[in-house]
Order: C-alpha cells, then sequence, then structure tokens
C-alpha cells in the first residue's frame, strides 16, 4: 500500500470563477489582509475549445508537492512535508518569520502572515480536517470543480478521479524547477507557465556555499592546532630555560 | 610550590566567567538544535532531532534558547552598568590596547613554542632576528586579547542577529525579511567563530598545561606569583609597584 498523499484533481472545466473557495478559506483560516491561500488564475479565452468559445480558470493553492522547495529553504525545519499525509505543513512555534521559503516556493504559494508574523500557506484545512471536515474551499464549491482526498487511495474523491484519469490529468509546474506537485489538473486548466523558477534566497546559497564550508574549515584547523599542542604536550618533556621555570615546575 | 598567590579575579569577575560559559554552552547547544536542513546540519539529521526530544518540540527549543539568551543579555546589562568602572573599563582597556612590535613577536614565538617547544623554537627564530625569550606581556597576553576581542565581537554579532530574529515573530514585517535572512546567516558565522575560539581557549586554560594556574585562578581568584611573574610580566611589575588593585 502507498502512502498516504492527501491532494487535489481539479476539473478547471467545471470553475465558473465566483471566487467562492477564496473568500470561504479567508473566512475558515483567519488569512489576513492582502493575504490569500488560494487563487483562481486569471481566464483566458481558450480559442481551440470545439463548439462555443469560452473563458477557463484554474484554481489552485499550495500543491503539497513531493519535492517542495519551500521545505529546502527552511533553515529550522518549520516547514516539513508530514509523513503522515504527504501535506507541507508550518510549524509556527519554530518558524521565525525569515520568508526563505516564501521566496523559494515556484508557485507564490506562500506568504508572510502579518498577524502570525510567521510563515503560512495552505494546509488543506488542517483543522478543519481534524474535526472531520473537507477543506472550506471543496466544501463551498458550488461545481465542485475541486476534488480533494487521498490520491493514492481509489476510495477518496480525488482518488478516484485521478485514478481513472491519470493519463490525462496534468500538473502545472516550471520546467526547470519542478517540485512534483500534488494538485492535478482536468480539463482545460488555461495558462500553464506562470510558475517560476525556485529561487533560493541569497542568504541561504550564501550560508550553504560559503559559510558553512568556510566555519567548517575554521573548526578543523582550529581541532588541528589543538591536537597537534596536545600531542607536543604529551610526547614532548618541556624544555623550558631554567629562567622560565616556576617555583612550581611550570614555565 | 610557591606560597605566594596574588589576586587575579574579584568574585565578580569569577562569576560572570562562569554564567558566561554555562549561557554560552547551553545557546551553542541549543543553537545548532536548531539547524535542521539536510543542507546547513552541521552535526547531521541526528542532532537536532534528539534535543528537539528533549525539549519536547522545536517550538519549544526556540523558546528555551531565547530565554537563556535574555537571562544572559539581563545579567551583562547589570554588570556592565554595575562595574563599568571597576570591571569592564580596564578590561576593556587591556583588551583592546595592542603593542605591535611586543606583541606580534609574542605571537610568532609562542606559536612556536606551542607546536614544537623551546629549544626549537629558539632555533627557529633566530633569522628573524629573536632571542629565544618570550616578550614580557600584560594582564592579558596577546593571544588572550586577540581571543577576547574576537569573543567580543562575535557575542555583539550574535546579539544583534538574535535580536533580530527575534523580533522578526513580533515586530517585523514582510518587508524586513532579507534582514532577518542574513541576521540567520550571520548568527550562524558568528557562533561558529566564537566557538572556534571557545575551543583554542578551553583547550589553552584547561587541557594545556602551561596555563594551568590561570585554570585554577578561575576558582580561587589568584595566581601564584612566580606565574604571574613568567606569564604576564608588565601587571606583575605594576602589582609590584603598587598594591594590589583589582581588575577584571
Ligand atoms: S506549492 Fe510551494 S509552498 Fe506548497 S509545497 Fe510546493 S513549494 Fe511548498
Ligand atoms: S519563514 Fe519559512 S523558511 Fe523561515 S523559518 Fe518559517 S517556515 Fe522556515
Amino acid at each position: 500500500m502507498m502512502a498516504k498523499q492527501l491532494g487535489m484533481v481539479i476539473d478547471a472545466d467545471s470553475c465558473i470563477d465566483c471566487k467562492g473557495c477564496m473568500a470561504a478559506c479567508k473566512v475558515a483560516n483567519e488569512v489576513p489582509g492582502d493575504n490569500w491561500r488560494n487563487w483562481i488564475k486569471d481566464g483566458e479565452m481558450d480559442w481551440n475549445a470545439k463548439g462555443k468559445r469560452r473563458m477557463v480558470f484554474q484554481p489552485g493553492n499550495c500543491m503539497q508537492c513531493d519535492k517542495p522547495t519551500c521545505v529546502t529553504a527552511c533553515p529550522t525545519g518549520a516547514t516539513y512535508k508530514s509523513k503522515a499525509d504527504g501535506v507541507v505543513l508550518i510549524d509556527r512555534g519554530l518558524c521565525i518569520g525569515c520568508g526563505q521559503c516564501i521566496k523559494a516556493c515556484p508557485y507564490g504559494a506562500r506568504y508572510r502572515n502579518d498577524k502570525l508574523k510567521v510563515a503560512d500557506k495552505c494546509d488543506f484545512c488542517r483543522s478543519r480536517r481534524e474535526v472531520g471536515l473537507e477543506p472550506a474551499c471543496v466544501s463551498t464549491c458550488p461545481t465542485k470543480a475541486r476534488a480533494f482526498g487521498d490520491l493514492n487511495d481509489p476510495a477518496s474523491p480525488a482518488g478516484k478521479l485521478y485514478a481513472a484519469q491519470k493519463d490525462k490529468a496534468v500538473q502545472v509546474v516550471n520546467a526547470e524547477s519542478n517540485t512534483d506537485p500534488n494538485i492535478y489538473y482536468l480539463g482545460a486548466p488555461g495558462n500553464k507557465h506562470w510558475p517560476v523558477k525556485a529561487q533560493m534566497p541569497s542568504a541561504f546559497t550564501f550560508w550553504k556555499n560559503v559559510a558553512d564550508p568556510g566555519v567548517k574549515v575554521l573548526m578543523g584547523l582550529m581541532g588541528v592546532g589543538v591536537l597537534a599542542m596536545l600531542g607536543k604536550q604529551l610526547v614532548m618533556k618541556n624544555d623550558a630555560p631554567e629562567e622560565h621555570h616556576g617555583e612550581d615546575g611550570h614555565e | 610550590m610557591s606560597s605566594r598567590q596574588i589576586p587575579r579575579h574579584t568574585r565578580a569577575g569569577i562569576f560572570i566567567h562562569w554564567f558566561n560559559a554555562a549561557c554560552w554552552f547551553f545557546l551553542l547547544a541549543t543553537g545548532v538544535a536548531l539547524i535542521s536542513n539536510p543542507e546547513l546540519n552541521p552535526l547531521g539529521a541526528w542532532y537536532p532531532k534528539a534535543v528537539r526530544a528533549v525539549f519536547m518540540g522545536g517550538g519549544n527549543l526556540l523558546v528555551a534558547h531565547w530565554l537563556v539568551a535574555f537571562i544572559w543579555l539581563a545579567v551583562w546589562v547589570v554588570y556592565l552598568f554595575w562595574g563599568m568602572n571597576r570591571f569592564v573599563a580596564p578590561f576593556l582597556n587591556s583588551a583592546f590596547t595592542i603593542e605591535p612590535n611586543r606583541d606580534i613577536q609574542w605571537m610568532i614565538k609562542k606559536n612556536l613554542q606551542m607546536m614544537v617547544g623551546y629549544k626549537m623554537m629558539a632555533k627557529l627564530v633566530k633569522p628573524l632576528g629573536y632571542d629565544g625569550t618570550m616578550p614580557d606581556q600584560g594582564y592579558y597576553n596577546v593571544g588572550q586579547k586577540l581571543a577576547a576581542q574576537g569573543l567580543i565581537f562575535g557575542a555583539l554579532a550574535l546579539v544583534g542577529t538574535g535580536f533580530i530574529m527575534f523580533a522578526s515573530k513580533y515586530f517585523l514585517t514582510a518587508a524586513d525579511s532579507w534582514l532577518v535572512q542574513w541576521s540567520i546567516t550571520v548568527h550562524f558565522i558568528a557562533a561558529g567563530v566564537t566557538t572556534a575560539l571557545l575551543i583554542l581557549h578551553i583547550y589553552m586554560a584547561a587541557i594545556s598545561k602551561d596555563e594551568r594556574p590561570a585554570f585554577i585562578s578561575m576558582f580561587t581568584g589568584t595566581v601564584p606569583a612566580e606565574y604571574a611573574k613568567h606569564h604576564h610580566r608588565l601587571w606583575y611589575d605594576e602589582l609590584e609597584d603598587s598594591k594590589p588593585s583589582e581588575v577584571g
């Protein structure tokens, strides 16, 4: 049996851009001010659609990636991928709000929560799930465009769709930094090229490439120096000249 | 055994030294455990995991780190104000007074002597025009002075960047993120440099035979007169010329 991986299979064709999911999420998760945990990417005309031309919409949110660059960028491990259900979570107690993860997400899924002063993003409504509810966006969607559940469980709404439509379902990614998202789209999701290349903050790359090796070299040199002195102390007897000997026998 | 002991440290000085040592050790141990990223872990994943288990979670660990940092800082602020004239100013004065000729010579000779012994050192420094004797040193030798300077700047960097990271969770906004990000990196570097200095300090004080009396004085407050005479001649002469004074 494969590990549990919560995800969504979103039928873009069903989305009517009512933005009910965005409003429901904002209320359910007390998302402050200008911040949003989910989005509907601007509609575009699908000129190729057979029959009548129409706008297409692409609902989205944090994709709970399998190779999350936000986790790679977090120094403290406050951002981590849950082993239990594959959701990428933020330990608010441990997060210092440095925002390295915010920059590192290719989808702009994260924001700095101005009230909590920590990084924040969609967690598939963790608090609602804990009491047996679906994510707010899923419950509220009038057209049921968002199917949610364990992608590896064919009995869950998302898993059922995923199993049936695997070949047709698409991931929206930046080719250079494919984080392997767990949000799949059915139908015509419109613009697939908005994700950007994942960017590691310069403070992080400097730490990793310069500061960390530098400190290790320094420690190594200090360790070698101290060992050399210790070796000398153990091997050589005190050869201090007479006038340097104290009354207690030390130099 | 020399029976005559001369005072070197006050009780306040001894207290702040060991208080400092305890706080630094705790802050280092918890600080390293706060880094949990496979690309950055100084000791590997097991360490943050183990320490977080002890503190029952990374959030608690962070709070403990802050708590001790603030206690450390608070005690230091009190010490700085209360002891400014008696301890702090004289300490800074001796730590930051460098006499280039004497001190460079001492550094070269001391390093050689620690590595290869006195006889070899005497031979090696001859081409430089030096004889084999150590130049006299004051209350602190130049190695101690440089270490003190490094530790002072390291501490200032740690306090400054630590405060920015703390402030990030209470005052700062998204626009200040770059400052917080660089603070983490600089905090790491400052901690690394001070730890390297402390390794040397601990070796010199607790393991090297040469400085054993200095180590003991960190408990008793006194050093044998003979030790002072040979290791800190300038200070010793000063003391002989006047009555023993209280220095940090
Ligand atoms: S979408 Fe962004 S925030 Fe969400 S898991 Fe992927 S990289 Fe992290
Ligand atoms: S802001 Fe992001 S990178 Fe920084 S500690 Fe919090 S979760 Fe980690």
